[in-house]
């Protein structure tokens, strides 16, 4: 155990894999777990045989020790012991061995790591499996009870089943899996580098393996009835089942305990500079106050176990009642850790709901510190409510109505916060990612769910109400539509982080419909069955409930479908998924100004906090500065790692795609544009030119960009763009589906799958108007001329100008027509110049220039008031045809309504026509 | 880019605050809190068995015999003693480290522990005279529990003091760094208290 302070200085944390295979420690799990099985047996015998007990074999005895060390076999196999025992033999260790530290491969989630990120991952994965498993016990369930009679199970397996259910999603899903996702990010939310004791974390970990192996084997030999609750005497009649069970959830609550050990004194020690408790994110808090719960809390169902364990394994007598036992009190000591494991189940949910409604309601957390305390009044007050559950069991009459009061008064801190996130979603800037849908989901089946619990708590309601299947809808709705909920929320909030892919967001948000919709089509005629009268914990039932059990066995297949659609997004985005970009939310704590996945010690240096978590919309707040170390620049600003690739040809110089780069920076000061611009086989000077004008518009704007024109075709360009730098996002402009051909060639597409990123398509409208290159670092030059429009010795003169500088041009064709403007002749002549003109607009698109036009009816003095009036232009360039006498005469009329803008004059030999370059 | 008054510093931030109690400690701190609560579990189930069923008529009468079960409080008394004593001696190896004293600090946890080992082999001598075992009525049953689990809490507590000696010897402690031990100690005089808690509510009262 590591005693040293906290703050490791930047030392070469250099982590190099172990050189041991994989199979090596899988081998040894392989042996030693199996040995220490038998050394059990022979323990348990030879202690028998030395005490002369009668009889020699006793089966429970036999398999409760020698399972009990099987698990330390697993444990010490795969190597959770080897750093402690050598350090007990008294040799040589490092304090700060970061050997088993990090991931390279897959291989390395697989083994002992002390990495708080792979550990995190290791437990969301795992108690994934379980909650699975957990999920088909339930639709097992539903199955034998989609109609009256006895279907597929008898009523012993029946119970097995429920109960089975139950301890799978109590011990193996929920309380590990909020434990797996603060292990993920928390440390980075307070800026450390890991947990306190990584060793002991990665312990934590690995001793669910083995508790959850034998819980989910205990099924099979031998189902326990008792439910979950494990109430004596129905308890102590079980089989090996029952023992399995009992040491499978020893470990599973050992890890527990460990793992809130280890946040209790990562948050006290571990802070970074400035992070001071009342600038802890929520998750934080919430963690805090559950791991006080468990630490405090999870003695007491392991003892109660263990005195269950004893009673029917050993024969003592603690809740028999014939031999001086208390029945009851097995009760009081289980409730008195099990209603705070209620709070252990929902705490850090409410912590995951507080990050997730701030992040896509763009609004600073209402009540923050009102969260927080609430958090923590919760935890107090739950531990003076547990005999609520008793109510009816007979125990003393006294407690009744404290118990009630206390219970209705959690009432108060929980309202406050259900008030708090309805305050922070209020007028919020909401964005319904699928995170938030399960946010908002959560306040909705959680209300409902706490509503009843208030109920509940209400001692004549509970004794009309107890053992029906209203407990059981209540119960799911604070399960599944509270705890479920958030770690839904968490997992996709967080799934960029974790995998550093993006989950595709249209199945998050059909997974979440059909996961709510299901849920609430499942668990809420369950409400009305219990005020019916239907027991729970029965396999059959009267015929007066078949209709609404057969719909609730039918809805309970949506949840079904929905988790499998999850498990396909998940599994698929991670494979394949675009990559993500370090804040896809523009969350504001720590874990979101790091790389996604973070690097392996999370931060170079550490962070320094100077803020709140939650100030969004708060101009030029922050809540943290990370540093980088001397080599890479000082302080990183995020400008200079977070990078848009902008992708495109002709349509460069457009204005959607300049509009669409300055909506993307106006979002976060930090993205950073790289152009990259394919010209294999097009004009590389126009496209040069294109680029310096639009990398002249964006400077103007502050806005951070650079580009280069490749000679690579579109796809080949952006890849060879994001090879060069991170790139966290795309953006492709094309021309719309009929005229282009990059869509027609399926460049967007080739790209997405080329580039893995986030790729957003802009289509631009030819020929459109070009306001977005009104910026003074672009020169504007108005083109007046008629005839000497659209000559070679123009363009070849524009285009020489371009190369000097970026520039924009207005064509002004003056038609000169003398008369009324209604006759046949004016209308030939001004589509003859309109044409000229618009050749002209062409010629110089193609050549890389942003140009718009407008035909005068009058002549070039006229043009030039319109052009001085109208267009604020740099310079007029008065292009005459040579011996155009109409123009050539009128310079000085054109120069006297320029007024202070600059005129000159250029004479074009008009017998070649201008072709486009390149072409 | 950014405009705010942050000074733009390359090198990482000292760290100003020098936890007030090392990682370590506070861990062990917690622990005991959980084991605190293991016991206080235990207690419950004897206090529930002797004051809600037995009314208090403690320790119940054997059937087989028609007299009271009986506890060898005087054996007890003076093996509580050996324990208490070891709490000092612990206290005072830690002592003789902060002098800078090692070889006192050795001397120190040997006496620890063999007191330790004593308590524990009179206690198991204890366990095979009895006259009840803990299938006779709630009350063998919490006796043993008690005893056992605390007798338990002594095997861990001494494992932990021979880790910690075989560390001592090889000259891992210092008056700066003794986090371990000081960790131990304190695993060990809550194995003590418990020891005097139990001795009084179990064995006295």
């Amino acid at each position: 155990m590591s005693s040293h302070a906290p703050a490791h200085a930047a030392h070469g944390h250099d982590a190099h894999s172990p050189s041991v295979p994989l199979s090596y420690w899988w081998k040894r799990v392989g042996w030693m777990t199996p040995a220490f099985f038998a050394a059990g047996l022979v323990i348990v015998w030879f202690v028998r045989a030395v005490f002369g007990m009668d009889p020699l074999w006793n089966a429970e005895v036999y398999y409760t020790v020698a399972t009990l060390l099987a698990g330390f076999g697993f444990l010490t196999g795969i190597g959770c012991f080897d750093w402690w025992l050598k350090y007990a033999m008294g040799r040589k260790v490092d304090f700060h061995d970061h050997s088993f530290h990090g991931a390279t491969s897959w291989k390395a989630y697989f083994r002992v790591n002390t990495d708080h990120k792979v550990i995190g991952t290791q437990y969301v994965v795992l108690t994934f499996i379980f909650f699975i498993f957990g999920g088909l016990f339930a639709e097992a369930i539903r199955a034998e009870l989609a109609e009256p009679g006895q279907q597929f199970v008898n009523g012993e397996q029946y119970n097995g089943l429920f109960s089975t259910h139950a301890v799978i999603m109590i011990f193996l899903f929920v309380i590990p899996m909020f434990a797996g996702l603060a292990n993920y990010v928390l440390p980075i939310m307070i800026g450390a580098k890991d947990m306190a004791f990584p060793r002991l974390n990665a312990l934590s970990f690995w001793m669910l393996v083995p508790g959850g192996v034998m819980i989910l084997a205990s099924p099979f030999v031998g189902y326990f009835s008792a439910g979950w609750t494990q109430y004596a005497p129905l308890a102590i009649q079980g089989g090996t089942g029952v023992t399995l069970f009992q040491i499978g959830v020893q470990f599973a609550g050992f890890s527990s305990i460990f793992t809130a050990i280890n946040f209790l004194v990562t948050i006290a020690t571990m802070r970074a500079p400035g992070m001071t408790v009342w600038r802890m994110p929520l998750l934080v808090w919430a963690n805090a106050t559950t791991s006080a719960l468990v630490v405090f809390g999870t003695p007491f169902v392991a003892a109660s176990q263990f005195m269950n364990l004893f009673d029917r394994v050993m024969g003592t007598n603690f809740f028999d009642a014939t031999q001086g036992g208390d029945v009851i009190a097995y009760q009081h000591i289980f409730w008195f850790y099990s209603h705070p494991a209620v709070y252990i189940m929902m705490i850090p949910g409410f912590g995951i709901i507080s990050e997730v409604l701030a992040t896509f309601s763009r609004k600073p957390v209402f009540g923050y510190r009102a969260l927080a305390m609430a958090t923590v009044a919760i935890a107090v007050l739950g531990f003076g409510v547990w005999a609520h559950h008793m109510f009816t069991s007979g125990m003393a009459d006294w407690l009744r109505v404290p118990m009630m009061i206390t219970t209705v008064i959690i009432a108060v801190p929980t309202g406050i916060k259900v008030f708090s996130w309805l305050g922070t979603i209020w007028r919020g800037k909401l964005h319904l990612k699928t995170p938030m849908l399960y946010a908002l989901g959560f306040l909705f089946t959680f209300t409902i769910g706490g509503l009843s619990g208030v109920f509940l708590g209400t001692v004549p309601i509970t004794i009309a109400t107890t053992d029906t299947y209203f407990i059981v809808a209540h119960i799911h709705y604070v399960f599944v539509g509270g705890s479920a909920f958030t770690i839904f929320a968490g997992i996709y909030y967080w799934f960029p982080k974790m995998t550093g892919r993006m989950y595709n967001e249209r199945l998050g948000a059909w997974q979440f419909w059909l996961f709510f919709i299901g849920f609430n089509a499942t668990m809420y005629p369950m409400h009305w069955l219990g005020l019916q009268g239907m027991p729970r914990r029965v396999a059959d039932y009267d015929e007066r409930f078949a209709e609404v059990n057969l719909v609730i066995s039918v809805a309970s297949i949506l949840m079904v479908i929905s988790t499998l659609l999850f498990i396909y997004n998940m599994v698929n985005s991670w494979i394949r998924g675009p990559k993500a970009p370090w804040n896809p939310w523009r969350g504001r704590s720590l874990e979101w100004l790091v790389s996604s996945p973070p690097s392996i010690f999370n931060f170079e240096t550490d962070p320094l906090v100077v803020g709140g978590p939650y100030q969004y919309g708060i101009e030029g707040a922050r809540h943290a500065v990370v540093y980088a170390p001397t080599e890479v620049g000082g302080e990183l600003t995020e400008a200079e790692k977070r990078t848009i690739l902008v992708v495109a040809h002709e349509t460069l110089a457009s204005q959607q795609l300049v509009d669409a780069i300055r909506r993307k920076a106006a979002e976060e000061h930090y993205w950073r544009f790289t152009i990259a611009v394919p010209a294999a086989d097009r004009d590389k000077r126009a496209a040069e030119r294109r680029l310096q004008t639009v990398l002249a518009v964006l400077a103007e704007d502050g806005i951070d960009a650079s580009g280069q024109v490749y000679d690579l075709g579109p796809v080949e360009a952006a890849t060879k763009a994001a090879s060069e730098e991170t790139i966290q996002g795309a953006i492709v402009a094309t021309y719309s589906k009929d005229s282009s051909r990059w869509l027609k060639q399926d460049v967007v597409d080739r790209m997405r799958k080329s580039l893995r990123s986030d790729l957003t398509q802009i289509v631009v409208t030819p020929g459109e108007v070009v306001e977005a290159f009104d910026a003074k670092g672009v020169q504007h030059v108005v083109v007046i001329g008629r005839d000497g429009l659209s000559s070679q010795g123009l363009m070849a003169e524009l285009e020489r100008r371009a190369d000097q500088g970026p520039l924009r041009v207005t064509v002004l064709a003056a038609a000169g027509i003398e008369g009324p403007a209604w006759t046949d002749e004016a209308n030939a002549l001004r589509e003859d110049v309109g044409e000229r003109a618009g050749e002209t607009l062409g010629l110089l698109l193609l050549a890389g220039i942003p140009a718009e036009g407008e035909v005068i009816d009058r002549d070039a003095p006229a043009a030039a008031r319109v052009a001085a009036e109208s267009y604020s232009p740099d310079l007029i360039l008065v292009a005459s045809a040579r011996g155009e006498s109409a123009i050539e005469n009128a310079v000085e009329a054109v120069r006297e309504n320029a007024g202070i803008v600059e005129v000159e004059h250029f004479i074009v030999d008009a017998e070649a026509p201008a072709a486009p370059m390149g072409s | 880019m950014s405009t705010e008054a942050i000074p733009v510093r390359a090198a990482p931030p000292v760290t100003d605050e020098v936890p007030r109690i090392s990682q370590g400690m506070l861990a062990m701190l917690l622990f005991i809190g959980s084991e605190v609560m293991l016991f206080a579990a235990l207690f419950a189930a004897y206090f529930f068995a002797r004051f809600n069923i037995a009314d208090n008529v403690w320790p119940p009468v054997d059937p087989a015999t028609g007299e009271p079960f009986e506890l060898p409080i005087l054996m007890t008394a003076v093996n509580t003693a050996f324990l208490v004593f070891s709490s000092f001696t612990v206290w005072w190896a830690e002592h003789r480290l902060m002098h800078g004293d090692r070889r006192g600090m050795i001397r120190g946890l040997w006496v620890t522990i063999m007191l330790g080992a004593t308590f524990l082999i009179i206690q198991i001598n204890e366990y095979a005279h009895l006259s009840f075992s803990p299938q006779d009525q709630a009350f063998g049953s919490t006796f043993y529990v008690l005893t056992g689990a605390h007798g338990l809490h002594v095997f861990v507590g001494l494992s932990l003091l021979t880790v910690m000696l075989i560390r001592a010897y090889r000259g891992d402690f210092s008056p700066s760094f003794a986090t371990p031990l000081t960790a131990a100690s304190a695993y060990w005089h809550f194995v003590d208290v418990v020891w005097v808690l139990l001795f009084i509510l179990v064995y006295l009262l």
